[in-house]
């Protein structure tokens, strides 16, 4: 019997082996997904809402009130769309030309930076699908995917027989954690944890990088050398290694230099490859179809056909100095996600929220959409984890609409 | 002898961690507004010996103070084999946000991972709403 197999935007993963049993266009079970991914696909509301300063409105209504606030502002804030499509990025950064808009998602303040290095060729890299038939050495640091992919070590890092790794985790592959704390994750890597104080990543890399070429590894923290060198052997023996870097990781670095640092030396004894531990499920994907149009991954400010660019145009250094005057907000969060001493700084200008769940932000803006949840209930592509493009077909019908629809009727007002 | 343990009040600085959580993730996604997810988000997971010196009960609720703002949030112990005194967790949320420093060196990334705050018992004060 042939299987119908949804795609689950639930995290950066984007597994594509989920089966849905649903009725009435409500879906009622998942299979398959974990618990972050069935929760995810059930999200479904029934009702489409529309609301202008917290009232409800029709759509035609809350489209021309958000396309007034745009045309109205002399510097618009488009912020989000990690969780949209990129057909749904090609029009927003569409958009952000028409209106001179300052443009940026959470990777400025998350993994963007990688992202980018990845795009300039700056890392090697490697798929997915190659860690699961390849990969004997696999280096979690600062990255808990037990938590945030759960599927991550099953599907693909750790757990699963791959083409040339028939004997699997038990004699096939080693994985290591680095990290400031015991995670999940961390457990699951058994003997293989090496604890490092917050703030330390760069000390323990180049402190790695000189057990690699056989020299005593020093620390201000006076991590055992005994125990580096033998984390040294272990990767130096690595036939097709992997490091997954996470947020604990990029967060404790200054500059992305002691990681080109640490690949390099990796590569001159070993062979390994690096793989961002992007959160959601499009971020990736935002950050190369905004490089392919503006030569940036994120922080851009649309001025009369010229692209200005850096971290004076992020959403953290914008809402700081006042700068933006309106903001559209698409999927996402900032009133939860951004430091309350930042954040705040939206109730000084029209906030336009488009979400499919209510959220601090949603409630507390002038214009509130209710889209369709992107990969539930609307189609489209995106670009995984690890580079690899993904096209879903909506799972169920809905009367929300997404917000590729209402981005192209905010235009057409405009 | 730590001067703290001298207030009537003890008083405890702590460096606290974020960090993700699935239980909490799923919460979430289910009802941002919900009690299940404040229950696993307005938290903070101390080493014990930390716990003993604030004179809290698991459970309890504690304050954490810095001048970015100030949340009521339920004390836990971290579980943690290796001690970790003067570092606690908390699940990235808007309560931990509500102590993140707007301090960014122009950089546009906020230390997120990295908070610096007192912690006192709250005395029973409840866990503080995330909203405005």
């Amino acid at each position: 019997m042939e299987k119908n197999y949804h795609v689950c935007t639930g995290c950066g993963l984007l597994c594509d082996d989920i089966e849905v049993e649903s009725e009435k266009n409500i879906i009622n079970k998942v299979y398959t997904a974990c618990r972050v991914g069935v929760a995810h696909m059930k999200e479904g509301k029934e009702e489409a809402i529309f609301r202008v300063d917290n009232k409800p409105v029709n759509e035609e209504t809350a489209i021309s009130e958000a396309a007034s606030i745009l045309k109205n502002a002399k510097n618009p804030l488009i912020f989000g769309l990690g969780t949209s499509t990129s057909e749904t990025h090609k029009l927003a950064i569409e958009l952000a030309r028409k209106t001179n808009a300052t443009l940026d998602d959470t990777s400025s303040f998350c993994l963007g930076s990688l992202v980018e290095a990845l795009i300039h060729n700056k890392i090697k890299t490697c798929t997915l699908d190659d860690v699961r038939n390849k990969a004997d050495v696999i280096i979690f640091w600062g990255a808990d995917p037990s938590d945030s992919h759960p599927r991550h070590l099953s599907k693909y890092s750790y757990f699963p027989r791959g083409s040339e790794k028939q004997r699997g985790w038990e004699e096939e592959r080693t994985a290591i954690a680095i990290d400031i704390r015991k995670s999940h994750t961390a457990k699951i890597c058994g003997n293989y944890f090496f604890q490092i104080p917050p703030g330390g990543d760069t000390e323990f890399i180049d402190a790695l990088i000189a057990g690699l070429s056989g020299k005593l590894p020093k620390t201000s923290y006076n991590y055992p050398p005994k125990k580096i060198l033998e984390l040294a052997n272990i990767l130096k023996g690595a036939k097709f290694g992997i490091v997954f870097a996470g947020l604990g990781l990029i967060y404790s670095l200054e500059n992305l230099e002691p990681l080109f640092r640490l690949m390099k030396a990796l590569n001159e004894k070993a062979n390994f490859h690096l793989v961002p531990m992007v959160g959601h499920y499009n971020m990736r994907g935002f950050n190369e179809n905004l490089f392919a149009e503006t030569g940036y991954v994120n922080s851009v400010k649309f001025e009369n056909d010229i692209v200005k660019h850096g971290p004076e145009y992020s959403i953290v250094e914008s809402l700081k100095a006042k700068t933006v005057d309106a903001a559209l907000i698409i999927g996402s969060d900032p009133l939860s996600s951004l430091p309350r001493s930042i954040a705040k700084n939206l109730f000084e200008i029209p906030v336009i929220s488009m979400d499919p769940c209510e959220t601090l932000t949603s409630r507390n803006a002038k214009v509130y959409i209710n889209t369709a949840i992107s990969g539930v209930e609307a189609g489209g592509t995106a670009t995984r984890m690890d580079g690899t493009k993904v096209s879903f077909k909506p799972v169920v019908e809905t009367n929300h609409p997404s917000d590729e629809a209402i981005l192209k009727k905010i235009m057409e007002a405009l | 002898m730590d001067f703290g343990s001298f207030l009537t009040v003890p008083e405890i600085k702590v460096k606290v961690v974020t960090y993700r959580d699935i239980f909490q993730d799923k919460a979430m996604i289910e009802n941002r507004f919900g009690e299940e997810y404040r229950d696993r988000s307005a938290v903070i997971k101390l080493d014990p010996a930390d716990l003993k010196q604030l004179s809290v009960k698991k459970g309890d609720t504690v304050i954490l103070k810095n001048s970015f703002g100030r949340v009521v949030v339920r004390a836990e112990e971290s579980g943690y084999e290796t001690s970790h005194r003067g570092i606690a967790y908390m699940p990235n949320s808007p309560w931990s946000n509500i102590l993140v420093s707007d301090e960014t060196g122009g950089t546009g990334v906020p230390k997120f991972k990295d908070i610096s705050v007192t912690v006192t018992s709250a005395k029973g004060e409840k866990v503080t709403e995330p909203g405005f």
